[in-house]
């Protein structure tokens, strides 16, 4: 198991250090350099540069340095705990990003704390009884959420709740400060289009315990119904959803972009799509290593949940 | 003449423009504007032509006078974007100038009316020949630090501007210009390296501080009103986020590029002492700027973040209109110039380009975009509110001799040509492009528009054969046609190459006279217009809104925040 | 099943005739083929057979329709998955030929829903630009469904073809094909999309090779566990022993018998493309305008339309590609349903 577990952490630094070392030489591109200039200086003012002078601004900002010196140097850093300077932010990227991933796991809190429970609850009432009515609602209702895209049910939810109701602000750009109400809006949009697919899974495998010879058995002896869900399905039935809603720590990394950028919400997501845009190279790959951290970190957890969960599979 | 004109009006500038006012020849703002420009006050200047001058504070600060109703203190919340401030001699945007706007000052200010007053200094004149400027600097101008203002201080931000190794696009204002000289070194490319000539910057006292040019420079206070001329304290070393020390009522308390930046009033000089402020009252306890990029502006103040904004487009202008708050449209010299390149085939041919000019009707493409507001373009490169624009014959829309000149040149089964447009200031370009691919069809030409990224079009804006660019407001006409049409200019996009309008230009920045000076740059701009370099349709207007609690607002053409009598009720 | 396996083809009805795999084949290249072209090409195509070229798509339309509807009539839930869908593929093809105005041509701004503005009846408004809203969105169906199709295609060529390598052959291929899914893998989708976009610029052709990307290591690794599934059947021994070349067993042996799965997959996949083409072109990374498409109505409209008045301009692009996607969903949901009935 630990052996197990240590490859797998080895895997993923060795994959962490292959993508870094591709974004460098993606982004070393003279494209990219113009891009970062374009930005910072303008359209008109760069194309008024003579070459000598896009030279020394190419070494005011460090990026005349071959880009494998850069990567050394950088991973040098990142040792250290340096992760560089935002280009954009003028600012260490280290603090920029734990402040921005900060809000992003306040997000992905609320998310899981609703989702769960919904979605479990929901997953196991229709799983327990499959063709029921409420099989058939729940069903149906997970399909239609997971649906609708983030993108279409963060509009209809600012339609209804801030531009009709006038109940919450229609974004989380947080201006005056920390505000509750404005979290909202963003946490139900993840958690709707979330729900319907751990709720379907939910149900997959309570249906299939349900069917099950032990639960017949149980069921047969006569136990109440009430101790056979709570003691006997309940209990393997979750061992599938466990390692999906892991798993969706993943997805969400992916939600979150869109949903903070329509909402307007400081996170992880709006700030990859804004260093993307900008050609902010360290910014772009500390939080693309980030991202590849807890994806996999996400896989790994559910991997070795799933083993430790499930008595019927032990690995080698 | 002379002897009508009021003591403070002698410069003999000012007298011949008077002459030219009194035969009709210049506009009254126009003259009050030279007038101000030359050392006499705005306040007279305003009498003088009996025009209502706008209320100014008694005295000598160019700020509006006292509101009796006003109540002090409270945050104003302005949403744009936050942008990095690292040294105000290389500032490229006018978003990171309203950052540091109300902490360090100019020598000069324009107000909304675009009259330039002293801030700074207290006075200037200038010799004669324009060539010599001399400056009172205020007195009692406190910093940060408690150390009061001096020449001194002024001199050393000039000094900078004009040191190469700063590299600060204020050399490229005639006031900075002026004053080099070539150190006949020569960069790696052979490019001349141009150094402060001697004694060009000379400190006459402790207050007075002059500059010896070697040409004649109408334009010096108003120069010094550009965005990257902000004053700054000799102790500065970037980033200027680190220790932005100025004269300004607010410093800055909080700042997170891409985030907020959070000005807040000063009280204390950094040694502990009283800060005693020169500009008179100011109201806000704070100025908060928060990032939103340009198009989330207008719906944060819609759902009620903000109390104004840095601008918003034509195309939000409905539902800016829906919104509670007063609507401010400035007429400037921004536009959109779709220009062709001379040198790229088929625009080699000049009826080509007569035949594109001549199928579009501006007027129609900018009342589809712009409706009432903005003015028209005329295929040239000066605006209306330029001071030295020089009306031309009006520009008439012409299908069928458009499509004689395409069967001259070859093209009588139609053009097919391409126009890219990049939307750098909102959707409107394409709007823009599209009324005038629905005009061009008539004439036979089939204008295909291809939109792409904003960040993708300025990398190939000086390079594509046909772009439609969006030039930014710059004060004088002369200024812009240098900038973008001379023979081999880096801005010049067009690759337009005529020694007749360079010459026609050159006699233009020459004149000093108003009046010849507006009939020389409209020979030239005929030129330019009859070689049929560019469809201009649109000087487009620049759109904020402000909350209605918001007093004392006013816009300003080029978007500078000038927030010091402004307070929330 | 069996009356498609006996080739006796003129002597089938015509319903059974037009269910023939070469018949439906040719049905979905007639429907298709027209429609990519239109959309991708028609830049480049004259008036004349821009004005013609979709006219066959109609009927090759309405019949895979009504094929479809009787092939599934036992699963609704298929038959309302497919209804949907193939609605927004009849508009598509049948775009040109709606009376709907040119949905590039502004006439009223801000017209709200059902007014009647300069001798135009907006039944769904318009937008900021005066563009009438219903034509706009009928027309953005286009390029959603040609690029969210030829992007997912795409990408089951390529994941399926590394996935038969490395299930087929196994060994020293699947190891190195399986490393590089595996990094690819570890990416959140939206960081690939975002980090390769930004690198190529954003286009319809690159949100395909964006979508690949993404998608088809995904797609490896279910056509390789198939096919390491399917690869011990009797039927793989004769073909390997008859000495047939083995891209030859993959393709024509391997790959028509694991379908089932792919399809059900292939369908989920579909709604996945929408939404990442929907998503992409809303960050600004997508389709450019000025055509219409449901993500750049969305894009544009979140700036101008964030009041309750205006709120009609976001709300029917959302709606529309909801509607789309659900219908790849509830497809995918009934094939399930049907295969694991049989």
């Amino acid at each position: 198991m630990l052996k197990l577990l240590g490859t797998r952490l080895l895997q993923m630094i060795l994959i962490m250090g292959i993508i870094s070392l591709i974004l460098f030489a993606i982004f070393d591109s003279e494209k990219f350099k113009k891009q970062i200039a374009v930005n910072e200086l303008g359209g008109f003012a760069v194309s008024a540069l003579s070459d000598q002078d896009y030279q020394v601004w190419l070494e005011k900002k460090g990026l005349n340095v071959p880009f494998y010196q850069r990567y050394l140097n950088w991973a040098g850093g990142v040792a250290r705990g340096d992760f560089g300077k935002s280009f954009e932010k003028n600012e260490p990227v280290g603090s920029l990003l734990a402040a921005r991933l900060l809000h992003t796991g306040l997000l992905a809190f609320w998310v899981f704390a609703l989702m769960i429970p919904l979605s479990l609850t929901f997953g196991i009432i229709a799983g327990m009884k499959e063709g029921s009515a409420q099989d058939r609602l729940t069903s149906f209702v997970a399909v239609v959420t997971t649906s609708l895209p983030e993108i279409a049910t963060a509009i209809i939810l600012t339609v209804v709740f801030a531009l009709g109701l006038h109940w919450l602000p229609p974004n989380a750009a947080m201006v005056n400060g920390w505000e509750w109400q404005a979290l909202v809006l963003p946490v139900l949009t993840l958690v709707l289009y979330d729900f319907g697919y751990v709720a379907r899974m939910t149900r997959a495998s309570m249906a299939e315990v349900m069917h099950s010879q032990y639960i017949r058995t149980a069921v047969l002896k006569g136990l109440p119904y009430r101790r056979v869900i709570l003691r006997h399905a309940l209990r393997n039935a979750l061992i599938a959803p466990f390692t999906i809603i892991v798993l969706q720590l993943n997805w969400l990394l992916s939600g979150v972009v869109v949903v903070e950028v329509f909402f307007q919400y400081a996170g992880f997501g709006k700030l990859l799509l804004d260093a993307a845009l900008y050609g902010d190279i360290y910014v772009i790959q500390a939080a693309t290593l980030v991202a590849v951290f807890v994806a996999v970190l996400s896989q790994i957890i559910s991997d070795v949940g799933y083993t430790f969960l499930n008595p019927r599979i032990r690995f080698a | 003449m002379s002897e009508k004109l009021p003591p403070g009006f002698q410069h003999p500038v000012i007298q011949n423009a008077f002459g030219h006012l009194a035969a009709g020849r210049l506009d009254r703002r126009e003259f009050i504007r030279i007038a101000a420009l030359l050392g006499a006050s705005a306040a007279s200047a305003y009498a003088l032509v009996g025009l209502p001058a706008p209320a100014y504070s008694e005295g000598q600060l160019p700020f509006p006078p006292d509101d009796p109703k006003a109540k002090p203190g409270g945050v104003l919340k302005v949403a744009m974007q936050v942008q990095k401030l690292e040294d105000p001699a290389t500032f490229s945007w006018v978003q990171m100038s309203n950052q540091s706007r109300h902490t360090l000052e100019y020598v000069a200010i324009t107000g909304p009316d675009n009259i330039t007053r002293p801030m700074l200094a207290e006075s200037w004149a200038a010799s004669p020949d324009l060539k010599t400027w001399t400056f009172s600097i205020r007195k009692g101008v406190m910093w940060h630090t408690g150390e009061e203002l001096t020449a001194d201080h002024i001199a050393w931000n000039v000094m900078r501007w004009a040191d190469p190794a700063v590299a600060s696009s204020n050399v490229g204002l005639s006031v900075v210009a002026g004053l080099l000289e070539d150190t006949g070194k020569k960069d790696d490319k052979g490019k001349p390296i141009m150094g402060l000539s001697k004694g060009a910057v000379e400190v006459v006292d402790k207050y007075t501080l002059r500059l010896n040019m070697n040409r004649p420079v109408l334009s010096a206070p108003e120069d010094l009103y550009n965005y990257p001329t902000a004053i700054l304290h000799p102790s500065f070393k970037p980033p200027l986020s680190e220790n932005m020390i100025g004269t300004g009522p607010f410093a800055l308390a909080e700042f997170n590029v891409g985030d907020k930046c959070i000005l807040k009033r000063v009280t204390k000089t950094k040694d502990g002492k009283d800060f005693k402020y020169w500009g008179g009252t100011v109201y806000l306890d704070e100025i908060a700027y928060y990032n939103f990029d340009g198009d989330n502006q207008l719906s944060a103040f819609a759902s009620g973040d903000v109390h104004t904004l840095y601008d918003f487009t034509v195309e939000q202008l409905d539902l800016a209109k829906s919104l509670p708050g007063v609507i401010n449209a400035s007429r400037t010299a921004q536009n959109i110039c779709c220009r062709m390149q001379v040198d790229h085939a088929p625009f080699t041919d000049k009826r080509v380009r007569q035949a594109i000019v001549m199928s579009v009707d501006n007027a129609k493409v900018k009342n589809l975009v712009y409706g009432d507001d903005g003015d028209v373009g005329e295929d040239h490169h000066v605006a209306p509110v330029h001071p030295d624009y020089g009306p031309l014959p009006p520009l008439k829309r012409d299908v069928e001799g458009a499509k004689k000149l395409l069967k001259e040149a070859g093209f009588e089964n139609g053009l097919q040509v391409t126009i890219d447009v990049g939307n750098t200031d909102g959707p409107w370009h394409q709007t823009a492009c599209e009324a005038m691919r629905d005009q061009m069809k008539e004439a036979g030409i089939d204008l295909r528009v291809n939109v792409m990224p904003a960040a993708k079009y300025w990398e190939i804006w000086d390079k594509t054969p046909f772009g439609c660019t969006a030039w930014t407001h710059r004060p004088l006409g002369t200024m812009v046609m240098s900038l973008g049409y001379r023979t081999g200019v880096p801005w010049n996009e067009s690759h337009y190459a005529n020694p007749a309008f360079d010459k026609a230009l050159d006699a233009a920045e020459a004149t000093l006279d108003v009046a010849a000076r507006k009939d020389k740059l409209a020979a030239a701009a005929k030129i330019l217009q009859d070689d049929a370099v560019m469809v201009m349709p649109i000087w487009r207007p620049v759109y904020t809104i402000v909350a209605q609690n918001v007093n004392g607002y006013q816009g300003h053409p080029t978007e500078y925040h000038q927030f010091n009598k402004i307070w929330l009720s | 099943m069996t009356a498609l396996e006996i080739g006796v083809k003129p002597a089938l009805p015509l319903h059974l005739r037009v269910r023939q795999p070469d018949c439906l084949i040719a049905l979905i290249l007639l429907t298709w083929i027209p429609l990519t072209f239109y959309v991708m090409f028609g830049f480049y195509l004259s008036d004349t057979v821009r004005n013609f070229v979709l006219l066959p798509a109609i009927p090759a339309t309405v019949a895979l329709y009504i094929v479809a509807v009787v092939s599934w009539r036992e699963s609704p839930v298929a038959v309302i998955g497919a209804t949907l869908v193939f609605f927004w593929i009849f508009v598509a093809v049948a775009a040109p030929y709606l009376p709907l105005i040119d949905p590039n041509k502004p006439i009223a701004p801000f017209a709200e829903v059902g007014a009647l503005k300069k001798d135009h009846w907006f039944l769904l408004g318009a937008d900021f630009k005066g563009r009438d809203m219903l034509s706009r969105d009928l027309w953005g169906c286009q390029r959603v469904l040609v690029w969210g199709i030829t992007a997912t295609l795409v990408a089951y060529a390529i994941g399926a073809f590394f996935g038969l390598i490395a299930g087929y052959l196994g060994g020293w291929w699947d190891q190195a094909i399986s490393l590089v899914c595996n990094i690819i893998l570890s990416f959140p989708v939206m960081v690939l999309f975002i980090l390769i976009l930004n690198y190529l610029g954003p286009s319809g052709f690159n949100i395909v090779i964006a979508v690949t990307f993404a998608s088809a290591p995904a797609i490896m690794r279910i056509v390789r566990g198939l096919t390491l599934d399917t690869k011990t059947r009797d039927y793989i021994f004769a073909a390997q022993t008859r000495g047939e070349h083995p891209l030859r067993i993959m393709i024509f042996e391997l790959l028509p018998n694991a379908r089932g799965p792919i399809i059900v997959d292939a369908c989920l996949r579909l709604g996945y493309t929408t939404v990442a083409i929907t998503t992409l072109t809303f960050l600004g990374l997508g389709l450019q305008p000025p055509d219409p498409d449901w993500g750049l109505m969305i894009k544009e409209s979140a700036k101008v339309a964030m009041v309750w008045r205006f709120s009609y301009m976001l709300l029917v692009p959302a709606l529309s590609v909801s509607s789309l996607i659900l219908g790849f969903n509830l497809l995918a949901d009934g094939l399930r349903e049907m295969s694991m009935r049989d």
